[in-house]
């Protein structure tokens, strides 16, 4: 592109008067620029937004780019990919994330324990062996039609 | 709760990385003093200038083919072309490429090494029925 190169990001700023220079740069109050800890993990001086989805953001205001909900030239966070409106969402919830999560593990150990209580100790209603009509299926299993067949009885009395 | 004062039901809350505190518990809300609204009038007139370069450029009778935005083109120069001349290995960042990137091909090497000696040898004592299958 047509931008030089002090318009691009760079390394981190040491001086203060390298972080008016990014704070400019990235079109911000010098207050609000806080870039990266620098901890060598390759983020250079690119500033630290919090870390809010674009759901958060004003839905009736007047954005240059409506879907994005984001402004020309406004600094986007490092992760904007991952906070666009198709993907994570971080807007207050209704119940506290603590709640859910405690009632959420609470019914999924509950299912799991009985699942695995049910797959190790099965329980079903008694059953005998299978009784066949037909003297056992005397004939069906090939026996003599002209013999008698022998006599099958499957009760006592 | 209506007599609780509005921090301690922010924190009872519980505001983590995966959802924000809403505006209303946020004291930051209710904020009114002059420095707050010092700084926001600045950072209106940021913006407004931003806008104004923008719709400058989108209401231009000759526009340019594309109106690019410097703000993604930074976005995009920082996340591909900036990392590599500003990272510095430390101790953090070795122990996360020891366990992130070292650690899963180790792994996977003596897993998979493991498997295959253990089908050998059950070969060689004739245990394994070989499946014939053409694919």
């Amino acid at each position: 592109s047509e931008m030089s190169k002090d318009m691009m990001p760079g390394p981190y700023p040491r001086t203060p008067e390298e972080r008016a220079a990014a704070a400019k740069k990235y079109n911000m109050r010098v207050e609000d620029y806080q870039p990266y800890p620098d901890d060598g993990l390759g983020y250079g001086d690119y500033p630290m937004l919090p870390n809010k989805s674009q759901y958060e953001r004003d839905p009736w205001y007047q954005w240059d780019q409506p879907d994005m909900r984001h402004n020309w030239g406004e600094p986007m966070h490092w992760d904007f990919d991952m906070y666009i409106r198709n993907r994570v969402d971080t807007s207050p919830t209704v119940v506290p994330w603590h709640t859910m999560r405690k009632h959420f593990l609470v019914f999924l150990s509950t299912m799991l324990i009985m699942f695995g209580l049910g797959a190790f100790y099965p329980s079903y209603r008694p059953v005998g062996p299978k009784q066949y009509p037909f003297n056992d299926l005397y004939l069906e299993r090939g026996g003599d039609p002209n013999k008698e067949p022998p006599a099958v009885i499957h009760y006592e009395i | 709760m209506a007599s609780a004062p509005a921090e301690s039901a922010a924190r009872l809350y519980g505001a983590n990385r995966f959802v924000s505190l809403p505006a209303e518990l946020n004291a930051d809300t209710y904020d009114r003093s002059p420095e707050k609204r010092r700084a926001e009038v600045e950072r209106l007139a940021i913006r407004a200038q931003l806008k104004r370069q923008y719709q400058l450029q989108l209401n231009n009778p000759n526009p340019p083919a594309v109106i690019e935005d410097p703000a993604l083109v930074r976005w995009a120069y920082a996340k591909t072309q900036n990392v590599y001349p500003t990272f510095r290995p430390t101790p953090k960042t070795s122990v996360l490429g020891a366990v992130y990137a070292l650690g899963p091909i180790l792994f996977w090497i003596f897993a998979l090494k493991a498997d295959r000696d253990r089908k050998e040898k059950r070969i060689q004592e004739g245990k394994y029925h070989r499946p014939f299958s053409v694919f």
